[in-house]
Parts: C-alpha cells; sequence; structure tokens
C-alpha cells in the first residue's frame, strides 16, 4: 500500500527520513503546493475553516491522485482546530470515494497510537520502530539547521540562489544518511557546505527578523508566500524558532539540562497573556520581547485568516511592541492573499526598520 | 457599595446565575449590560479587532457600555468545566485583549479556570472564588456561602433549561411547548423545528436577528440545542469516530444528530458565526451526515455582523414554506448552506 502524507515544509523532510528509516520504500512523497493545490482543498472544505485546512487538504488529494492508499493524519485534544483535522478528511475523502486507509495517530489513546503505528512500520518490531523514529526527531535538528543557515547566508549571498541550492543538496543528503555514526557527523558537514560554497559579502551587516505565529502559516513557504526568502531577497536575514522539534524532538525535550527557548517565551509573555490558549500566541508575544533583548531589529507575526489563537496575540502584539519598542508587523495569510500587497508590506517593514536602524546610529554618533 | 460589571455576552448565557448570584451575596452590586442595542454593536463593530467573530465583537461593546459606571468588570478566563473537552480559546484570551486594547478600564477580576489543560479541579474553583471574594469582603463566612449560593444557583439554573428524555419525547410528541408558544396560522400544519448554535448566539435577540420571535409569528414550535439531554448528546457523540472536543460545539452537533436520526422534527436550523473556529468544524461534519441522511432538511445559516435582521427573515420564512410545501409534494430536500 503507497503511503502518502501532505507536505509540511521542511517537516516533510523528516517525515521522508523516518518513513524509510521504517523500510518503507513505496513512499508517494508530496509536491509543494501549488495554486492547484489551494484550489483543490479549498473546493472540499467548509468556506471558513482555517487556511492551513484546506492546503493540507489539497496536498493530501494531490497524493491520493497519485496513487497512495494509505495516508497519515494526526488527532488531539487542543484548543484549536488542529486536534479535528484529520477526522473531518476522513469524512470528505469518505465523500470523494476514497477508499484506502486513513491512520489517524492519536497519542492519547496508547493502544490505538500502538496498534497505527505497526501498519506504518512495515517489518520491523517494536524497537526497531523507536530507533527510526529517534532518527528521525534527530535529522529534524539538521534540517533546522539547514533551514536556519541558508535563511542566513541567503541574505548576503553573492549570487542569488546558492544558499538555496546548497540546501536543497544538503536536505538531500540528510535524508539519505543512514546510521546513527553518520547522522551525527552531519551538523559539521552542513555547517562546512555552507561557509565552502556559499559567497558571502563579507562586509554587509543586515537586518535581523524574526518569524513568528501559527505553526503551519511559518513553515509552510506556500502560504506565507515564501516570506523568508523575500526578506533575504531584500537583504535581511531572516529566523524562525517554530519548528516540529517541540512535540517530536522526545531527546530535546526530556533534556532537563536545557532551559528551553520556549518555556523562556512563555514566562516573557505571561504579564500579557498568562495562560495557555491554543496555537502559539504566547510564544508570538514572549518571542517580541525575547529577540528584541537579543537584539534583533523586528518580528513579523504570521496567522491564518480566521485562526483563534493567534487573533488574541495579534490583539495584544501592538501593546507589546509599544512596551518593548519592537517593532512587529502582523500578516494575516489565507489561499487568497495578493503577492502584490504582501511584497509592498513586508518592504515598507524592511524600510522603516533600516530608518529606524540609521537614526539609533546617529544617536549614539552624537 | 462596589460595584461589578458583568458583560452581557459570551459566557454570561451560560453563568449568569452563578456569576450574579455570587456578586450579591458578597455584599457588591452586579451590574450586567443592557441587551445588545444598535448603539452597543456599532461600538464593538468600531472597537473591536477586525478578524474576530461576530460575538466576540459583541463583547467590546458590552464592555464599553459598561465601563464608566463600574468599580471592576469581571471577565472571568474560562477554559472549561469538563475534564477532557475544552471551551473556545477566545474564552481565556478576552480579558488580557480587552485590557490591551481598551485603555481606562476599571480593573478586571479575571480569574483562570481550566479543568482540561490546566487540571483546575473543584478545590481550585473553590480557592479560585475565594480570592475574588477577598477584594470585597474579609469575612470568610461571607464568602463561603456567596459560593456555596452561586453554585446552587448554577445548578438551579441548568435544571431549568436542560430537559428529560421524558420531556423530550412529550415535545416530540406534540404534548408540550418548551418556548416561545407558536402563533396559530390558519390552514397550516404546525411545524416543529430545532434550533441550535451558541447559547450566546441563541439567547441574544439582536445578535440572532431575532429569529425565535420570526420563527414564532409563522407557528413554528421550536426546541434549542441548549435544552437538550445531555446523555443524549453524549450518546450521539459517541457514534463519531473521533470524540468531538469542544465542549459547547458537543451540543450543537449532538442536537443535529440526535433529530437526523430520531426524524421527530420536520427541519433543523443551524445558527453559525461567520469566522468561527468550532462552528466551522461542527458545521463541516453536520453538512456531511446530513448528505449522507438527508431526510430531515438541515438549514445552515451562516451570518456575521453584515448581516441585515430583513435578510434572515426571508431565509427562514423561505425555509419554512418549503417545508409546509414538502409535506404536500414529498420532494427530497437538501441540506443547504448559505451565508446570509
Ligand atoms: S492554530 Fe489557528 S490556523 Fe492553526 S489549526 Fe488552530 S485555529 Fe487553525
Ligand atoms: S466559539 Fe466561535 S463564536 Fe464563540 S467565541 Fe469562539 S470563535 Fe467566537
Amino acid at each position: 500500500m503507497p503511503l502518502g502524507f501532505p507536505y509540511l515544509g521542511t517537516f516533510t523532510h523528516v517525515m521522508e527520513s523516518i518513513a524509510r528509516g521504517m523500510n518503507r520504500d513505496d513512499l508517494i512523497l508530496p509536491n509543494e503546493p501549488t495554486y492547484r493545490t489551494k484550489q483543490l482543498g479549498s473546493r472540499h472544505a467548509s468556506e471558513f475553516v482555517c487556511t492551513p485546512f484546506k492546503i493540507i487538504l489539497g496536498s493530501l488529494l494531490e497524493v491520493i491522485e497519485r496513487g497512495a492508499t494509505q495516508v497519515i493524519g494526526t488527532v488531539h485534544v487542543d484548543f484549536c482546530r488542529l486536534g479535528y483535522y484529520a477526522p473531518l478528511w476522513k469524512l470528505i475523502l469518505e465523500d470523494l470515494g476514497y477508499t484506502g486507509d486513513i491512520i489517524c495517530l492519536n497519542w492519547f489513546d496508547k493502544p490505538d497510537f500502538f496498534r497505527n503505528f505497526k501498519k506504518l512500520t512495515g517489518d520491523l518490531n517494536a524497537i526497531q520502530a523507536f530507533q527510526a523514529f529517534r532518527i528521525g526527531w534527530i535529522k529534524n535538528r539538521y534540517f533546522d539547521l539547514v533551514e536556519k543557515l541558508l535563511y542566513s547566508y541567503g541574505a548576503t549571498e553573492i549570487s542569488k540562489g546558492s544558499a538555496k541550492a546548497v540546501a536543497d543538496k544538503l536536505n538531500r543528503t540528510i535524508v539519505h544518511t543512514m546510521g546513527e555514526r553518520n547522522v551525527r557527523k552531519l551538523p559539521r558537514l552542513i555547517k562546512e557546505t555552507f561557509k565552502e560554497e556559499v559567497e558571502v559579502d563579507e562586509k554587509a551587516d543586515p537586518l535581523k527578523v524574526i518569524i513568528m505565529g501559527e505553526l503551519y502559516a511559518v513553515i509552510e513557504p506556500a502560504i506565507n508566500l515564501y516570506v523568508m526568502r523575500k526578506l533575504n531577497d531584500l537583504g535581511v536575514v531572516a529566523y524562525t524558532p517554530i519548528t516540529f522539534r517541540r512535540w517530536i524532538d522526545l531527546g530535546y525535550r526530556l533534556n532537563f539540562f536545557k532551559r528551553k527557548q520556549h518555556d523562556i517565551a512563555i514566562k516573557k509573555a505571561k504579564p500579557y497573556l498568562g495562560h495557555r490558549l491554543g496555537g502559539k500566541a504566547r510564544e508570538s508575544i514572549g518571542c517580541t520581547i525575547y529577540y528584541k533583548e537579543k537584539g534583533w531589529d523586528g518580528l513579523i507575526h504570521l496567522y491564518p485568516f480566521t485562526c483563534m489563537p493567534e487573533i488574541i496575540s495579534r490583539s495584544i502584539l501592538p501593546q507589546v511592541s509599544k512596551d518593548y519598542d519592537m517593532p512587529v508587523l502582523s500578516l494575516v495569510v489565507d489561499e487568497h492573499t495578493g503577492e502584490a500587497g504582501f511584497q509592498t508590506r513586508v518592504e515598507a517593514f524592511v524600510d522603516l526598520l533600516e530608518r529606524k536602524r540609521n537614526e539609533n546610529d546617529k544617536n549614539k554618533v552624537k | 457599595m462596589k460595584k461589578v460589571g458583568i458583560p452581557r455576552a459570551l459566557l454570561y448565557y451560560k453563568f449568569s446565575e452563578m456569576w450574579t448570584t455570587f456578586f450579591k451575596e458578597l455584599g457588591t452590586e452586579a451590574v450586567v449590560s443592557p441587551k445588545t442595542t444598535k448603539q452597543i454593536k456599532f461600538d464593538s463593530v468600531k472597537n473591536a479587532p477586525d478578524e474576530d467573530c461576530y460575538s466576540t465583537k459583541l463583547y467590546f461593546g458590552h464592555v464599553l457600555a459598561l465601563k464608566d459606571q463600574v468599580d471592576y468588570l469581571f471577565i472571568p478566563r474560562f477554559g472549561s468545566d469538563h475534564h477532557t473537552y475544552v471551551g473556545c480559546p477566545k474564552f481565556i484570551g478576552l480579558a488580557e485583549v480587552l485590557r490591551s486594547q481598551i485603555p481606562d478600564l476599571p480593573e478586571i477580576i479575571m480569574p483562570h479556570y481550566n479543568k482540561a489543560k490546566s487540571g483546575h479541579r473543584k478545590i481550585a474553583f473553590f480557592r479560585k472564588a475565594y480570592k475574588v471574594g477577598l477584594k470585597f469582603t474579609k469575612n470568610p463566612i461571607k464568602i463561603i456561602r456567596a459560593i456555596i449560593k452561586a453554585v446552587k444557583a448554577q445548578k438551579n439554573h441548568y435544571k431549568t433549561i436542560l430537559i428529560d428524555e421524558e420531556t423530550l419525547h412529550k415535545w416530540e410528541r406534540s404534548e408540550t411547548i418548551l418556548n416561545e408558544p407558536p402563533r396559530y396560522v390558519e390552514n397550516e400544519r404546525q411545524l416543529k423545528i430545532a434550533l441550535v448554535g451558541h447559547s450566546y448566539v441563541l439567547n441574544d435577540p439582536y445578535s440572532a436577528l431575532g429569529i425565535r420571535t420570526s420563527l414564532q409569528e409563522h407557528g413554528v414550535d421550536f426546541i434549542t440545542s441548549e435544552q437538550m439531554p445531555r446523555n443524549l448528546i453524549d450518546k450521539q457523540m459517541d457514534k463519531l469516530d473521533y470524540d468531538l472536543y469542544f465542549l459547547y460545539e458537543r451540543e450543537i452537533l449532538g442536537a443535529i444528530m440526535h433529530f437526523m436520526e430520531s426524524k421527530t422534527v420536520d427541519g433543523i436550523i443551524h445558527l453559525m458565526i461567520f469566522s468561527c473556529g468550532p462552528d466551522s468544524i461542527a458545521g463541516e461534519v453536520a453538512a456531511r451526515l446530513s448528505k449522507r441522511d438527508p431526510i430531515v432538511p438541515l438549514l445552515q445559516l451562516v451570518f456575521d455582523e453584515l448581516t441585515a435582521e430583513a435578510g434572515m427573515k426571508t431565509r427562514i420564512e423561505a425555509f419554512i414554506d418549503m417545508l409546509r410545501r414538502s409535506e404536500d409534494e414529498q420532494t427530497l430536500l437538501l441540506t443547504t448552506k448559505v451565508h446570509i
């Protein structure tokens, strides 16, 4: 049964790695969402469900078209709709006449989780499967590293597109690296490759912008219209602390010695938003403060249309921005977001940051 | 006497009894904002964030209506009162959003209670209520008595609105009426309709665009999702492959599923707020299930602050006409979802 899963930014590579590690070679890999994907998803979803739902559904339908008969989704209880995505997909796919398997992994129902997990693992036993999973989460760290370097080298690269080419190549290498010893050697390779193969303008002193907001809106370039690349093209370094790491990286989660950036952010957000309410609401607020203190120049906050938790943080962010003198640009994204308006707003924001920096410099000289 | 303002919006429609009793017992004056008016709506739309749902926007208007008359505002940050199921994230964030968006508000009392995600139990509820009480009196006995009375009042409130299965069956057999008595319409059969939606929509005539009166006028006998016996709701929810975890959405979907199965009503009207997160999920599930079993017509009305009352009236009329006609012509009706 060919296995398919929807496209989820760079996390797609992690899924692929885990599946391959579990001896699943009958994979139908998702393509980057296109205009058609968005259309396909919107057509079959209710119209004011959040945008991630539509695009992921579109992506799922595309892998099914291409022959997948076993697809994965997750179920959990949370404040937002994410936890009920998969059951709804199931209804929709059934109505469309799909007869394959839909595996809904539900971590809160342990027996069910393992039963379903077993279906995915092919012929491996539990320990081997766990090992594959573990390698997956370790690799996730390195995909994140590639991403981080890509959008930092990308700002000052001399020949446009060279960082992207290196990143693509490295991502493939990571997916196909087998064996824990080899995997552990990857970070060095990644750093060196970037240093050697991407030529950068050494004198440049780029602005630095943090990207925060709803998980999918941040990690999936198709919905945020490649905002990080856009920033790079304007000569700005972009970085996002948001990744899937918090969920799948058990090694990181169980490491009590490390102060987790996410916990720090939540603490900082406390005076503004004290309690958990789903999404990344508290992190968005906390990171505004955290990265201001670390000397970053501004923050772009992305959220999908009708997203519940992020509307809350979006309403509070202007105050945080004022209190801490950290410029924040909130952008709502959905499947209809126009390229032109989006580009203008990002450019205007970068202009503002530049002006602000110049003024600060002047003040310093005096 | 200190005055505590309680906005008449969102969860007020669930917990009004508990809150007003509590503050009265503490020896304060509980000031509830007036029913939604045109002015309140105007202020809401002007001051609330654009992308928010209509119901949350209305909350802003009610807060503005109160803010100059009271010493405190009571806006609890309510997560849920069930051990697994959750409410809407907006209930938790509201107090803090208001504080940051509207300057010069009186002090906001915002106890946080969340049984599902923060594991708060009875004792935490008690502790939090006690802390609120301390703001007004140092007398522990008075506070404890206030809490007990408040909880009792809430229980009584549930008793009055929730019906039991027996009453439901009586209603289904047209032996009793549960809401406004329907007007008698000559030569027309009396219709039975299930009206489902959030409490704060159903019970706020302004927000629901006067749907209850329209139904009454047209000789429709209706039941609301709020009144449905809880055990029936849970029974219906068990039929889903995956448990729906939005507390108040269960009531809505459960009511729809019950009547789709029992076929004891002529039609179901589902009031949906445009851009409401939980509604978008439950509404989709309902629509899909109804298409699979389309005997009882389901009308999903999606509306927001831009919807005019006239639009609602025409839709309702058309639906009622269709139901009356279908009786004679045996036409097969389909689920419809319309934006009004
Ligand atoms: S966080 Fe927002 S966009 Fe994401 S699933 Fe929840 S409501 Fe939808
Ligand atoms: S449940 Fe829906 S209507 Fe109610 S506050 Fe939340 S988003 Fe708004």
